[in-house]
């Protein structure tokens, strides 16, 4: 899945720009070409995503600084003992400033960026709270690592409890919230697309490097203002690296990340393509998606064996219109899912808005799952 | 006023333009001198504060270290940790321009969080160049008015020196401060903001971090959660107590100044007291009629008040114009001082505040108004009946004299009280000295009568019937007279006092230098400012030195500032060979003792920190060390001038083991055969032997303490201005008063010259008759200074500054202080003697 990091990551050193100037909509050109002015945009001097690589694990959890962008996506839903829903989400980008660096004799020098942000939906509640923090990756203000796996970024943190990667820790507090989660991997690991490469474009490296851990048993506490509560649930790890750029065309992506109460889970992408007209949207066929199933095997899903339709749009307060409730069908797996918000307000108001929120799952079989929406 | 009474002030005010003129501007050099003095101190110290404060940002409390700085680990384990986030990590240091001798701060941020404080700092939205702030080694940027000082733009380079190597630093772009945003400009204007790494990478502080910001919200529960996650050596501050040590380490200096500025505005005073009672004197008869007539006292009052208060006006206004011109040059002058003395400070421009001004304004009307109440009450005395006849009224003026020498006595007794006082306050100081200078001016009436019956006979006996009229018309003109010497007493006695104090000042210091700088040979670096003055120098020289066959043996040395339970305190640590110790005066303590307790981890102190502090052998005093905090005891107390804040001063073992900072600032090298001939020779075989460095600076002992006085002569510059101004206002007074005098005496050298007095015998008598007055003036000044130079010296700058000072009195400055005086009288008496020795006598007694 090609998330709005991808921009997002690029647009690091932009982000408090973007703050002061009213809301920045991914269409808008402004914020990429400015990106790629700043960035140096150029993604020459990077290693790309060329053909499948061997993963290794732990190493592969830790970073790979010679590409332009990384990312460690976790996601979940929780439950509190009297069945209050919570989602949750936590992600850690790191970008490269610069291929290169001279040598350098601080500890401070690097060419690295972490951002990370942190969501708290207070499903029954009603509310929904982001948060952002953004260092560098060094001085030990940021970082990330294999062996122990660990990715950080101040006092937001995911790190391996004992000798291997799994179970982590996994902690974040900002204003009123503190989350500290145990998570444990119940499923092997993931490899999406051709062996864990996956396309985002039809040139030669224009792809990443994409796996998934999409189910981790969670335990641990939520505390939200004075109110701490011990929570159970299940989570998702998405980790991504590339130096690709998305190709002019491509305008934003709609990500689904479902766990279905059968014991498979999906993972689907859509890349949306700006056709002739402003509104003409279609979908780049490079988008695909993997169903795991119970056993942990998995099925790689070309566009044409899925289909999404959308069944209702939300407003934004802040100006966006973003789609809120969608039927998801896999003919070929007899899965017929309707997709709805828990809330229909989880859009990030942090340096560059997007909608990435807990969604519930009715029909051929019930579950949960994330929704991410860029580019709107 | 009636208009009767305002044509007859104004007709007197037009008929005496010289008179009025001299008055007008002695008030205004007096008042310029007092406002130029005031604004220049503000200036300095509002820049002071807003650099502080805008630099500050938002930040309410800081973390500093031990001299080496903190840890940059604390920093992240204070974010990662403790989620104090509301934090910023700073290096901060002064650096010099590698081509001229302008001073920038530099101030390595972390670009990713310093605006959450700092409005100003760059951020990481400013597209295009972030990066390269971050990733290409130094890299910087600076503010619009800065980049326009020196001529440089976006995309210049700028070379500066730092730990004594250049750097030339590429400057990425230029910030502008909000329109609205004071601090942040007045911040900006010296700043030059870099990353933190090339912070680092420029000042070889790998590791370190200078300190750390941080927001902490109102309430002490949140400064003491902080306080117990630090390390030790590691102390949370406020802000707030870093200006104001530093404001309070300049304040006896300011205070010193404004002193010095008041004094002049003390014999402009005098000035207008004696213009008034000259012209009320002169006037009497004038005032009797008018009372004859129906005016009434009270008018009359008011009329020489309003004439006083108008003379105040228009000498305040063109007082407060020169006040501001003169404030830059004088502000030049104190910033120099301070950076010599204090610390780096760089102020561009004179702020003048309303409230400046207005103090100006109020002291020079005030002042004026103030010094004619007794003259306008005198006025009020001329009775319709009785229109006193001069000789009555001189003869009124001599029967006051006991009581006015008595008010002089008892003002002279209140001083002494007031010194006794067990105080340390310099304003009280400052009170009993301006009490002491006024008794003595009341006292001068009454001796300038002894004199003048003293030489009664003398002067007869040299030059006949006119020498014995000279000397007669002096005393019989007292009321006039009197306070013209007194007011030139004032002024010559001035410059006699802070003469003999600089005089002693520079013996003292010489004799000091002479015993303290023993070493033959030191090295420092070459740019000590840079890292504010925790630069070092490399080890590897101190080891080369050693190793080489003409070196005894070597001295380091290191100083550092460290908190302490005194505040912030310079500590200098000293490894010493006992005959290098030996350089140390000893105030209290005996040298033998004060070695052994020294070498066992005592501390020694210098004489001023001992006297603010009122430390003596035996007390202890706490420092935060490295360990934490550690009281040492002071085992002996020393004479230093070298700052008057004072010194602590530790061995270097002892330091070693409570600090972790293993750096040394300079060495002292002491030869084997220092009486050799060929000090050059060895000088450069050790200089061959460490090799070229580009940051080790080399001074033989001669050259150290020749820039020592150097120094020390700078920062006496302002003080001699400051004399010669108030010089120039008693210059402007006698000549004033003299002039007056003498041209009123018109009619009765007519008569003398109807009599057969000639021209030159005229200007005779008038030059002898101002002679003498100079003469008696410069006389009385010489006990009146040196007893001001006695108060300067022990009680004013001891109070202010806490050093012991030997008094020296060089007859040099009391020669040239009775001449200057002498001088300053003939002048005054150039012009009445060619106006009257011009005037026809028949003219002269026509007007009779």
């Amino acid at each position: 899945m090609m998330r709005r990091p991808r921009y997002l990551l690029l647009a690091l050193p932009l982000l408090a720009a973007c703050r002061d100037t009213p809301p920045a909509p991914m269409k808008a050109d402004p914020p990429l070409s400015a990106v790629e002015a700043l960035a140096g945009g150029d993604v020459a001097g990077y290693t790309r995503a060329l053909e499948p690589r061997d993963f290794t694990f732990p190493d592969d959890h830790g970073p790979h600084p010679d590409f332009k962008t990384e990312w460690w996506y976790f996601t979940g839903h929780l439950r509190e003992e009297s069945d209050r829903r919570y989602g949750y989400q936590l992600t850690f980008f790191r970008s490269a400033l610069a291929s290169k660096m001279p040598e350098r004799d601080s500890a401070w020098a690097t060419r690295q960026v972490y951002l990370a942000h942190f969501a708290l939906s207070d499903v029954d509640g009603g509310s929904f709270r982001s948060f952002e923090r953004l260092s560098r990756g060094g001085a030990g203000l940021a970082g990330a690592g294999g062996a122990p796996f660990r990715v950080w970024l101040e006092d937001w943190s995911v790190e391996s409890i004992g000798d291997a990667d799994f179970p982590v820790r996994l902690r974040a507090r900002d204003a009123g919230v503190e989350l500290d989660l145990t998570l444990v991997s119940q499923k092997p690991t993931v490899l999406h697309g051709e062996a864990g490469l996956s396309r985002k474009g039809a040139g030669p490296g224009d792809a990443s490097y994409y796996y998934s851990l999409t189910r981790l048993a969670a335990d641990g506490r939520l505390r939200i203002d004075d109110r701490e509560m011990p929570v159970t649930g299940s989570s998702w790890l998405d980790r991504e690296w590339s130096t690709s750029v998305l190709t002019e065309d491509q305008v934003g992506w709609d990500w689904f990340a479902l766990q279905l109460d059968d014991g498979r889970e999906l993972m689907t992408f859509q890349l949306r393509l700006e056709g002739g007209g402003t509104d003409a949207v279609s979908t780049d066929p490079v988008s695909h998606g993997t169903l795991v199933y119970a056993d942990g095997t998995t099925r790689p899903l070309a566009l044409g064996d899925y289909r999404i339709e959308v069944l209702d749009t939300w407003r934004s307060p802040r100006g966006a219109t973003y789609p809120a409730g969608w039927r998801l069908r896999v003919a070929s797996e007899s899965l017929d899912l309707e997709i709805e918000p828990l809330l229909a307000d989880q859009e990030l108001d942090v340096s560059f808005r997007y909608w990435e929120g807990a969604v519930g799952l009715t029909g051929s079989v019930d579950g949960v799952g994330y929704v991410e929406l860029v580019g709107y | 006023m009636t208009p009767l009474l305002r044509r007859a002030s104004l007709h007197h005010l037009v008929r005496h333009p010289w008179l009025i003129g001299l008055s007008v501007l002695g008030v205004a050099v007096a008042v310029a001198v007092v406002v130029g003095i005031d604004l220049a101190n503000s200036s300095a110290r509002r820049a002071f504060d807003l650099s502080v404060e805008g630099v500050a940002g938002r930040a309410t409390h800081e973390i500093v270290g031990g001299p080496a700085g903190l840890d940059e680990a604390l920093y992240a384990r204070l974010r990662t940790d403790l989620g104090l986030r509301d934090s910023t990590p700073i290096i901060e240091a002064v650096v010099s321009s590698a081509d001229s001798s302008r001073t920038f701060q530099l101030l390595g941020i972390d670009i990713f969080v310093d605006q959450t404080l700092r409005s100003f700092t760059p951020s990481y939205s400013r597209a295009g160049t972030a990066t390269a702030f971050l990733t290409r080694p130094g890299t910087t940027y600076l503010g619009e008015s800065l980049a326009a000082e020196l001529g440089l733009g976006a995309g210049d380079r700028l070379s500066i020196r730092a730990e004594g190597g250049t750097h030339s630093l590429e400057i990425l772009g230029l910030l502008s401060p909000g329109d609205a945003d004071d601090l942040a400009r007045q911040a900006l204007r010296d700043l030059l903001i870099v990353d933190l790494a090339t912070a680092q990478e420029l000042l070889a502080l790998q590791g370190r971090l200078t300190r750390i910001d941080v927001v902490l919200p109102d309430g002490s529960r949140h400064e003491e959660e902080l306080r117990h996650t630090l390390p030790p050596g590691a102390e949370l501050a406020r802000k707030s107590a870093r200006a104001g040590a530093l404001d309070q380490m300049t304040r006896a200096f300011r205070l010193n100044l404004t002193a010095l500025s008041l004094l002049a505005l003390v014999v402009g005073m005098f000035l207008i007291y004696n213009t008034l009672t000259f012209s009320v004197v002169q006037r009497r008869p004038l005032l009797g009629t008018l009372r004859a007539l129906g005016v009434t006292r009270r008018q009359v009052f008011g009329l020489v008040i309003a004439e006083a208060a108008l003379v105040g006006l228009v000498g305040t206004a063109l007082g407060l114009a020169g006040g501001i011109l003169l404030a830059e040059g004088l502000l030049r002058l104190v910033v120099r001082t301070i950076n010599d003395l204090y610390f780096a400070l760089s102020v561009s421009s004179v702020e003048i505040p309303w409230i400046g001004l207005a103090k100006g304004a109020a002291l020079g009307v005030g002042g004026t108004v103030l010094a004619a109440l007794r003259p306008a009450r005198e006025a009020t005395t001329a009775t319709p009946r009785a229109v006193l006849t001069r000789s009555a009224l001189e003869g009124q003026a001599l029967r006051g004299l006991p009581r006015t020498a008595g008010a002089g006595v008892v003002l002279i007794l209140a001083a002494g009280l007031l010194l006794a006082l067990p105080t340390k306050s310099l304003l009280v100081s400052f009170g009993a000295l301006f009490l002491f200078v006024l008794g003595f001016a009341a006292l001068v009436p009454a001796a300038t009568l002894a004199a003048t019956r003293a030489l009664q006979a003398p002067m007869r006996r040299l030059f006949g019937v006119l020498g014995a009229m000279a000397v007669r018309g002096v005393a019989t003109t007292l009321s006039r007279t009197g306070v013209a010497i007194a007011a030139l007493v004032i002024a010559v006695s001035v410059t006699i006092g802070v003469g003999v104090m600089v005089a002693s000042f520079r013996s003292t210091l010489i004799g000091w230098l002479g015993t303290t700088l023993a070493a033959d040979i030191y090295v420092a670096p070459a740019d000590p400012r840079s890292r504010g003055g925790a630069t070092a120098l490399d080890r590897e020289v101190l080891e080369q030195i050693e190793s080489a066959p003409e070196v005894a043996f070597a001295t380091t040395y290191r100083r550092v500032r460290v908190r302490s339970s005194l505040g912030p305190v310079d500590l200098g640590a000293l490894r010493a060979e006992r005959p290098a110790f030996d350089a140390f005066d000893f105030a209290r303590g005996r040298p033998e003792e004060v070695w052994r307790k020294f070498q066992a981890g005592a501390m020694i102190v210098s004489e001023p920190l001992a006297y603010h502090h009122d430390l003596d052998l035996g007390s202890t005093v706490e420092l935060v060390t490295d360990r934490g905090r550690r009281s040492f005891e002071i085992a002996g107390i020393y004479y230093d001038y070298g700052s008057d804040r004072g010194v602590v001063t530790l061995g270097r073992e002892t330091y070693d083991r409570f600090w972790s900072d293993r750096e040394i600032f300079s060495i002292g090298i002491f030869l084997k055969d220092p009486e050799s001939t060929d000090r050059e020779e060895q000088l450069a075989s050790l200089r061959a032997l460490v090799g070229e460095r580009e940051n080790v600076r080399w001074i033989a002992n001669r050259e150290l303490r020749e820039a020592s006085l150097e120094i020390f002569d700078r920062t006496f510059v302002i003080t001699d201005v400051l004399r010669l101004l108030a010089v120039s206002v008693a210059f402007i007074g006698v000549l004033s008063a003299l002039m007056a005098l003498q041209l009123e005496r018109g009619r009765e050298l007519g008569v003398l010259r109807a009599n057969g007095l000639t021209p030159r015998q005229v200007w005779g008598l008038v030059s002898a008759q101002c002679g003498l007055m100079g003469s008696v003036a410069g006389l009385l000044a010489l006990p009146l200074g040196i007893a001001l130079a006695v108060l300067l010296i022990h009680i004013i700058n001891r109070r202010s500054f806490g050093w012991t000072l030997h008094m020296e009195l060089p007859p040099h400055i009391l020669l040239q202080a009775v001449l200057l005086s002498l001088v300053a009288a003939l002048l005054a008496g150039i012009y009445p003697a060619f106006k009257l020795s011009r005037s026809s006598p028949a003219r002269a007694l026509r007007e009779e």
